[in-house]
């Protein structure tokens, strides 16, 4: 008598689509899969430890290396709570070089994104024309601050070092090769054939779903939520700034990348906003040398590429910060990986994963 | 009939051995050694370049150079892979059967060695001019999924009996479109023999002809190779491997060296059917054969840089409910094709 | 129709296939560090330092092993100053937190050893040896 069973197989951690160490157990009958359990903690550093034995400013390096990809929102994220707590002022300036490098960061951070989905879907000339427009983004950072990955530049009160002239020049003329960029992907991507076939109707999230999980970011719009904290809930004069926020209808695999790449053309268009209205004045308010907040507790978000990035940080008066948690939006949004995969093919569980585009170093801290 | 380069070229070394041996069977028979000889060195040199070649083109689409430190222009990459392979330490998977698991490598080798027994590479230069020929390449071809069965089987590795299993499932799917689309060109040429479908298409390409058939035995032959958009069975990003996962040093260079040897029969087989062979002006065949051979080539190198993988159902799909059904259509329609030129 | 996104993409590899290449040839062409670049070696500028220890201590890693030694004018004289680069965040504080601009980086990112103790180098030795190179 022929009998049929399911069986578990590892995905991961070495593996060559699962961005970095993350496993998932997945129980397959056949190709389709009858569930999927991301099992993480392979890269787990302890830095929300590692942060109580550090002062407020020390800690920032380490924000960095949360979300590698885009540092700059999660040196924004801790900073903007740290000011909160300590009652500090921004000046006008450094909030609008704030917004011009997140949003710089959040492009970058989406062309990885882009190009991880195409060489995870096979098309590696997909991955590599992102990436090398992504270099420019670095190139920009590296002038900027000194640094391509880590950039610790948004500092508790401000941020490090004035915009050059040199580093606008460069910005503007990346803002103008983007379209081009854009327009690329586009005609290798988007319109492809096979590229639609793979995303379409597949690894859907549904709004409701997607809420009961606490999803936020592109996946959350992408189901149909219109959710973004950069207008529900404005820091750093977001509201000086005239942009729309895509929306996805679905909330399968192409709406999650859709709403990307049009996120992308909507950061260009703040950062040209900011750009044109930048004021002039102060880049770092008046911090003390030595940072005591008071007593007490604060929880701050802003929106990272990958959604919400909270900083909930515990003061006990001292130097040191009693207690940080850190909700990092990938770890989050990994949770939808079980929903997003049941009953579709191995095939879809490469594309769910890119699509929730977890960053190793956030999920596990 | 009047030979090409390559028949001139060997009936000189014919008669050169029977001057110095005396005897004609011996001399026959070394003629037929060398022949196969001859053939090896085509598949393996053959190799060399189209890694190269591979390597080369994929920097090239990315913009990139690729490899161009070793040797001139980097052209002995590939040499120095091949040795670096060579020196790796043979690791054998505890579980793995491992008389099966050692022995799929080489069998691959087989088929993939085999087809090249009928291909009409010039004016006459052919192995063995089989008069089911087309027949023949079409089973023999058929025969390496045994291969990657054996291999996916005898890992004992999920990833690998996932692959083997894809690799059936493609390999029955992508086989009946290309029958179909083969049987078009069959139909026209009235002939299953190689030969005689090179000679038939002397004053007009049978791409003309069928230009429907070209398309999908492209597609299907892609299938059949396992090159991308259909490279499922390999299928890097989802299932690592497939029934290569267990596999490294020389035995994976085996399967990589089948694997470009597959590469370049399918190309073989599309120039022979579709771009009339060796047939072309003013240059001499085995050069015309050459070009449109790379050209074929570069064709599926290019396709492979440029789309994503497509989904194994998607594939099993389009080649059932798209390609079965016009290749069907496309037999029909040449059917009456014919019978309307006959009539006319 | 279907299909065409296919040919469009073909034409799109096809246009960078004969069009320019990045790639940049590395041991003989090198793309230079920008001015504000951190990373590789710290340079310890002697006769500016003061011995004040703030950048050690504004180290989040404590990457920055320090010996002060007094002589007998009732100076303060850095004897070792140590940078354990496998610790190093290059955050780029220490050099921030210097007073009086003594330090810098020395922008090299050819940096990778074969052994352990290799990352770990002392600024001032560093010093000295140049001194007797001249």
């Amino acid at each position: 008598m022929i009998q049929t069973e399911s069986y578990k197989l590892s995905m991961g951690p070495v593996h060559p689509s699962t961005h970095g160490v993350l496993q998932v157990w997945l129980t397959l009958d056949g190709e389709r899969i009858l569930r999927a359990d991301p099992c993480m903690g392979y890269l787990h550093r302890g830095i929300e430890k590692l942060l109580e034995k550090r002062t407020y400013f020390q800690c920032l390096p380490y924000t960095d290396r949360l979300d590698y990809v885009s540092a700059m929102n999660n040196n924004l994220g801790y900073c903007s709570a740290v000011e909160k707590l300590a009652q500090i002022e921004v000046p006008k300036r450094a909030q609008y070089i704030r917004v011009i490098m997140a949003e710089l960061n959040r492009i970058a951070s989406h062309m990885i994104f882009i190009g991880s989905l195409a060489v995870d879907l096979g098309a590696t000339t997909g991955m590599i024309y992102p990436f090398r427009d992504r270099e420019r983004i670095l190139d920009i950072f590296n002038e900027l601050c000194g640094a391509r990955m880590t950039y610790s530049y948004i500092r508790i009160g401000g941020v490090k070092s004035d915009l050059a002239v040199k580093v606008i020049s460069m910005i503007d003329d990346f803002l103008a090769k983007l379209t081009d960029m854009i327009d690329e992907y586009n005609d290798l991507l988007t319109g492809n054939e096979i590229f639609q076939y793979r995303l379409k109707n597949t690894s859907i999230l549904t709004a409701k779903q997607a809420m009961e999980l606490g999803i936020t970011g592109p996946m959350l719009r992408a189901s149909g939520v219109s959710y973004d904290l950069r207008k529900d809930n404005t820091y750093c004069s977001y509201e000086d700034f005239d942009f729309s926020i895509p929306l996805g209808e679905k909330g399968d695999n192409w709406d999650r990348y859709i709403v990307r790449l049009k996120e992308m053309s909507e950061s260009a268009k703040i950062i040209k906003q900011a750009l044109a209205g930048l004021p002039t004045g102060e880049f770092m308010a008046k911090v003390p040398k030595v940072l005591k907040p008071p007593k007490g507790e604060v929880y701050d978000v802003t929106e990272g590429p990958r959604g919400e990035v909270g900083y909930h940080i515990v003061s006990d008066g001292s130097a040191k910060p009693y207690r940080v948690h850190i909700r990092r939006p990938s770890f989050i949004n990994l949770q939808a990986l079980d929903i997003m995969c049941r009953g579709y093919l191995v095939g879809d569980v490469v594309a769910a994963m890119s699509t929730i585009d977890p960053i190793m170093g956030e999920v596990d801290c | 009939m009047q030979g090409g380069l390559l028949v001139i070229l060997t009936d000189k070394l014919f008669y050169g051995i029977n001057y110095l041996s005396g005897n004609e069977f011996i001399s026959q028979l070394i003629m037929v050694i060398v022949q196969i000889m001859a053939i090896f060195a085509v598949i393996s040199l053959a190799a060399i370049i189209q890694v190269y070649m591979e390597r080369r083109i994929c920097g090239f689409i990315q913009d990139r150079l690729g490899p161009n430190r070793v040797g001139p222009w980097g052209l002995l990459q590939t040499v120095a892979d091949m040795i670096k392979l060579m020196g790796k330490e043979d690791i054998i998977p505890v579980k793995a059967q491992r008389i099966l698991w050692g022995i799929t490598p080489m069998l691959l080798f087989i088929p993939a060695a085999l087809i090249y027994a009928v291909f009409p590479f010039d004016d006459g230069a052919v192995f063995v001019d089989l008069n089911v020929g087309i027949f023949f390449v079409m089973a023999v071809m058929s025969q390496s999924v045994l291969m990657f069965l054996l291999g996916g089987f005898a890992s004992e590795n999920k990833y690998s009996f996932m692959g083997a299993m894809r690799a059936v499932a493609q390999m029955l799917s992508s086989e009946i479109p290309m029958a179909f689309a083969v049987l078009a060109v069959v139909m026209v040429s009235g002939s299953l023999k190689m030969t005689d479908i090179v000679a038939a298409q002397s004053n007009m390409w049978f791409i003309a002809v069928e230009p429907l058939a070209f398309i999908i035995f492209t597609i299907s032959i892609l299938m059949e190779i396992n090159r991308t958009p259909f490279d499922l069975v390999e299928g890097e990003s989802e299932i690592i491997a497939g029934p290569f996962t267990e596999y490294s040093g020389m035995r994976w260079a085996l399967f990589f060296l089948a694997e470009y040897a597959n590469l370049l029969s399918a190309a073989i087989l599309t120039v022979t059917l579709f771009l009339g062979g060796w047939h072309g002006p003013v240059l001499p065949g085995i050069l015309w054969f050459l070009i449109k051979v790379f050209l074929v080539i570069f064709l599926f190198m290019w396709i492979r840089w440029t789309y994503p993988r497509t989904r194994i159902d998607q594939m099993m799909a389009l080649s059932w409910k798209v390609l079965l059904p016009l290749a069907l259509f496309n037999i029909a329609a040449t059917g009456i094709g014919i019978y309307i030129y006959n009539w006319m | 129709m279907q299909g065409k996104g296919l040919l469009v993409g073909l034409a799109v590899t096809l246009k960078h296939f004969f069009g320019k290449k990045e790639t940049v040839q590395y041991p003989e062409e090198k793309i230079p560090m920008t001015e504000a670049f951190r990373g590789g070696k710290l340079l310890l500028d002697e006769k500016k330092c003061i011995s004040c220890k703030l950048c050690a201590m504004a180290c989040p890693n404590t990457a920055l092993d320090l010996t002060v030694e007094i002589d007998e004018n009732k100076k303060r004289h850095m004897k070792n100053y140590i940078h354990k680069a496998g610790r190093c965040l290059y955050c780029n504080f220490c050099v921030e937190a210097c007073p009086v601009d003594a330090l810098s980086w020395d922008k090299n990112y050819e940096n990778s050893c074969y052994y352990r103790e290799n990352l770990t180098y002392d600024a001032v030795e560093n010093n000295r040896k140049d001194e007797k190179n001249g």
